[in-house]
């Protein structure tokens, strides 16, 4: 007996949070045998994606830790694998584009690794620059792909300052642009010290952030439709 | 943000927390679990509480601090205490100072009750004798017409004659300037103090037969030297500090930003490490004198109090003076090391890390503005890399790994963490940044080694109890009533402990997480009223002598188990560039290294797997290193060997760090076996698979 829609995305997003792999690709697979039941798209957006949500959540609580998160987001992309091929290009279109990378003098990118899943999940066009990107290249990557947003980590103090320069030299060349910053030593306060549109605070936190990205996303469109 | 509450962080416990404006700062310390000393309750008469406001903006806390955020000076009752220098540089009463707005203050040694507990004590090592600096007793000619020569020239050539020193030696004019009285005043005969066989640095009448020197391993939290005899050998005294730079931040980190960001800030923070070494020295040499005494005034009388000497019956003192200290030797971490020496050390802190020398060097004491025999040289140690300082340089001619077949894995733990592996073919060095939570900060009941912190812990599995021992008191838990306990927090050993024994009981799980089924209803666990965080009752109010109940949080263990798993994956990385399955033997050093339960250490995964015969404490053996270079020469160019042959690794670049890392954080490991603690940790709990602990 076949899955009802519901049960197919519950499933899904089950498997996502218990971090079983195995059960994402089966899933996945029985949800390309049935295309009348519900759509990949569908089944990313609601089942997977819905998933890392609630894995944010239990992050938030403390319930889950950084191992568990990635262990999630392994099992997350066994699906997402197996599924985003099938999904049509309407679809599939770029929602919004992000520039991300660990800012120069940081050699730390878990965190950023993290984000740039979420980012990436969502449907986002993530630009992932990596680590210790000199502070020219945010800018210059920004330009040329004109992305909506900018998000930057550092891991230590020593670097961190080098996003305030960062921040100062995308506002000037395009102040539309939204900027994001986050790892350990950024508070809440020194991101709107910097001048920053968005704040993570720590580099697991920057997961449920980013789950909290999506959501604002799908509010958005949902306001859209 | 509240607007009646202001952010109060207080130095150097580093224990932080909104606190309702209008309070004073002893009713804010203990708010925060901050012991100031107040003999007097608050009733302004005593003094002891005086406490400094730093001024400035803190960006590492988001704090701006400083005297306008507190009430006014009350010039009736704080001049009593403070003189007006001291009110000029911010000193105030706690118990008369108001919070008004965000505050950084400081609290001086003299003013914290419960005196922190010497962490970092000397250890039984063997050092061969070579000291850089070595006395000559000689007898000279007096000067006659006939033979007029110089008194240096005719000292040298006494001591060539009879030691077979140099015929030319050199000499620094602070000595030279002392030479001619102490030559007359021993009539002819004088000892002098000879450094490296190459130059005179100190010459006293008639015959001397000890010489002293002074080790000191500068660490981001806690500076420790060592007083010893140079001719014996001997510890004569250990005396410690916190580092004063703590004001700034806890880590190196924060100190490199607190210069990157104030104007003078890297001149600050050496004016306050020498400020502080020359306290360490002055204190270090006062306590070979008998301790003194007021003497009682008779009623009515007046004037300052006097004090006279109450020698212990049977015991010799030494009276050294700091100028009787003829040599230094200095080790600490690369960011200690430069803001010491007043080098930029904004580059340490940056990718790749280099740091502004490698060498050794030596530099004359009054150079820096440290108060000894004048022309005393202080060593510096050599620095490996970025991360890894003179003070790993210490632990590595303390331990000596190059010279055992062994694979040795030595853990520093401090502030930051350093790992050495290898033997005598190879030897590789890494750091990770541990963060400070092994050593206490950052957890809501952390502390220092100080009475009334936890330092042992058991936790029964099935009933859940706890049963623990605090500094101060011998009795277990288990063996006194509650209220005899005194327990204020959780030091570092205790940290450790604490997450041996929540894993090996089943409070936690394998991810670290609160086993919710098995707590269920029990009354030590909890939800947090404020956070809603899930907490574990460590000692009960009633216990506690801060009247709160001593929790660890779900947070907490989570601090704990970053930390961990950064050293873990650490080792594991570097056992892979090695090519070799596990070490031989594992050394643990830090100011706990000691302390450490090396049973509890293995079954919360500070490391991979060992035999638990093979793992042992070995205290503070950066400071040891210090020792041994003060009292061995050969070991400063084994330093310098060290500083260069030993390879550095950036483990945050390997590829595969980033998994490590996180198999690393969970108990003691995700995948990784532990058949060494088969028999000691429940089968049910050790075999836990990932479903399980769900």
């Amino acid at each position: 007996m076949s899955k009802s829609k519901e049960e197919f995305m519950k499933a899904l997003s089950e498997a996502v949070v218990e971090y079983d792999e195995d059960a994402c690709r089966e899933l996945s697979r029985e949800v390309l045998d049935n295309p009348d039941t519900l759509t990949p798209y569908e089944a990313v957006m609601n089942g997977l994606a819905a998933g890392m949500e609630e894995v944010g959540r239990l992050y938030d609580t403390q319930e889950y830790f950084v191992p568990e998160v990635l262990m999630c987001a392994d099992a997350l992309y066994a699906g997402l694998d197996i599924l985003r091929p099938h999904i049509p290009k309407a679809d599939a279109e770029v929602k919004a584009q992000v520039v991300i990378g660990s800012i120069q003098g940081d050699v730390h990118d878990i965190g950023k690794n993290l984000v740039k899943m979420m980012f990436d999940v969502a449907g986002w066009g993530v630009h992932d620059l990596g680590r210790d990107v000199p502070l020219e290249q945010f800018v210059e990557k920004q330009l040329d792909t004109n992305s909506e947003v900018v998000a930057m980590s550092a891991m230590m103090t020593t670097t961190m300052l080098g996003m305030k320069k960062v921040i100062a030299m995308i506002k000037e060349k395009n102040p539309e642009c939204l900027i994001m910053l986050g790892g350990a030593p950024v508070t809440k306060d020194i991101a709107n010290l910097f001048g920053a549109d968005g704040y993570a605070d720590s580099a697991g936190n920057a997961v449920s952030e980013g789950i909290k990205m999506i959501g604002r996303l799908r509010e958005f469109q949902a306001g859209k439709k | 943000m509240d607007e009646n509450k202001a952010m109060v962080i207080f130095q150097p416990s580093g224990r932080r927390g909104k606190v309702p404006k209008g309070i004073n700062l002893i009713e804010a310390s203990r708010l925060l679990g901050v012991d100031i000393e107040a003999l007097c309750g608050e009733k302004k008469v005593c003094g002891k509480c005086i406490v400094r406001i730093e001024e400035g903006n803190f960006e590492k806390y988001g704090v701006v601090s400083g005297m306008k955020n507190t009430s006014a000076w009350q010039p009736e009752v704080e001049s009593k205490f403070i003189n007006a220098e001291n009110q000029a540089k911010g000193y105030r009463l706690g118990c008369t100072a108001k919070v008004e707005g965000d505050l950084l203050v400081f609290v001086p040694e003299e003013s914290r009750a419960g005196k922190q507990v010497v962490s970092k004590a000397a250890r039984d090592i063997r050092i061969d004798w070579n000291p850089a600096v070595r006395l000559y007793y000689v007898q000279v000619v007096k000067p006659t017409f006939k033979d007029c020569m110089g008194d240096f020239e005719r000292i040298c050539h006494a001591l060539a004659r009879e030691y077979g020193l140099p015929e030319i030696l050199e000499v620094d004019i602070k000595t030279l300037q002392k030479l001619p009285g102490a030559l007359r005043d021993g009539n002819y005969s004088v000892t002098v103090s000879v450094w490296n066989e190459k130059e005179v640095i100190r010459i006293q009448p008639g015959k001397v037969e000890h010489a002293y020197g002074i080790a000191i391993d500068v660490g981001t939290t806690t500076v420790a030297g060592y007083l010893c005899d140079l001719t014996s050998k001997e510890v004569i005294n250990t005396a410690s500090m916190m580092n004063p730079q703590c004001k700034y931040g806890e880590d190196v980190m924060a100190r490199i930003t607190f210069h990157m960001t104030t104007p003078d800030g890297l001149q600050r923070m050496t004016d306050d490490i020498i400020e502080g070494l020359n306290d360490l020295i002055a204190k270090a040499v006062a306590e070979t004198h008998p301790p003194l005494k007021k003497v009682k005034k008779k009623k009515g009388e007046e004037g300052p109090d006097e004090f006279i000497e109450a020698p212990e019956e049977s015991k010799t003192y030494l009276r050294l003076k700091t100028e009787d200290i003829e040599d230094i030797t200095i080790g600490g971490n690369t960011a200690m090391h430069h803001i010491f020496l007043g080098l930029d050390p904004q580059f340490v802190g940056l990718a790749p890390f280099p740091p502004v020398i490698h060498h050794s060097m030596d530099i004359r004491a009054r150079d820096l503005g440290i108060k000894v025999n004048p022309s005393t040289y202080v060593f510096v140690l050599p620095n490996e890399a970025g991360f890894v300082g003179a003070d790993n340089v210490g632990v590595l001619i303390c331990e000596e790994p190059y010279k055992s077949d062994e694979i040795q894995l030595i853990i520093d733990i401090g502030t930051n963490g350093e790992l050495v592996l290898g033997n005598r073919h190879k030897l590789i060095s890494s750091s990770c940044a541990t963060g400070p939570a092994l050593e206490g900060a950052q957890l809501s009941f952390g502390m220092r080694a100080a009475p009334g912190a936890i330092e042992r812990i058991d936790i029964e599995p099935v009933t859940f109890e706890v049963n623990y021992k605090v500094i101060g008191r011998d009795a277990w838990r288990k063996f006194s009533e509650p209220h005899e306990m005194k327990a204020k927090g959780i030091c570092g050993s205790g940290i450790l402990d604490v997450l041996a024994e929540l894993y090996s009981s089943g409070v936690i799980t394998k991810t670290g997480a609160f086993n919710k089924k098995l707590l269920k209803d029990h009354p030590r666990f909890r939800k947090n009223a404020d956070t809603g965080q899930p907490e574990f009752i460590l000692a009960f109010k009633e216990e506690s002598s801060i009247d709160k109940d001593i929790v660890i949080t779900q947070k907490d263990i989570r601090q704990i188990q970053l930390a961990k798993g950064a050293l873990h994956a650490g080792c594991k990385l570097m056992f892979k560039r090695m090519d070799i399955e596990k070490a031989d033997r594992v050394k643990i050093a830090g100011a706990f290294g000691t302390h450490v339960d090396r049973t509890k250490a293995l079954t919360m995964g500070l490391f991979p797997d060992c035999e638990i015969g093979k793992i042992g404490g070995v205290g503070n053996a950066a400071g040891d290193g210090c020792r041994a270079a003060l009292l061995n020469v050969k070991k400063r160019m084994e330093a310098n060997w060290c500083s260069r042959n030993v390879e550095y690794i950036e483990l945050t670049v390997e590829p595969t760090f980033e998994r490590e890392f996180m198999e690393a954080m969970q108990l003691p490991h995700m995948t990784d076996q532990f058949p060494h603690l088969e028999g000691i940790v429940l089968p049910e709990i050790l075999n836990q698979g990932m479903k399980d602990a769900k």
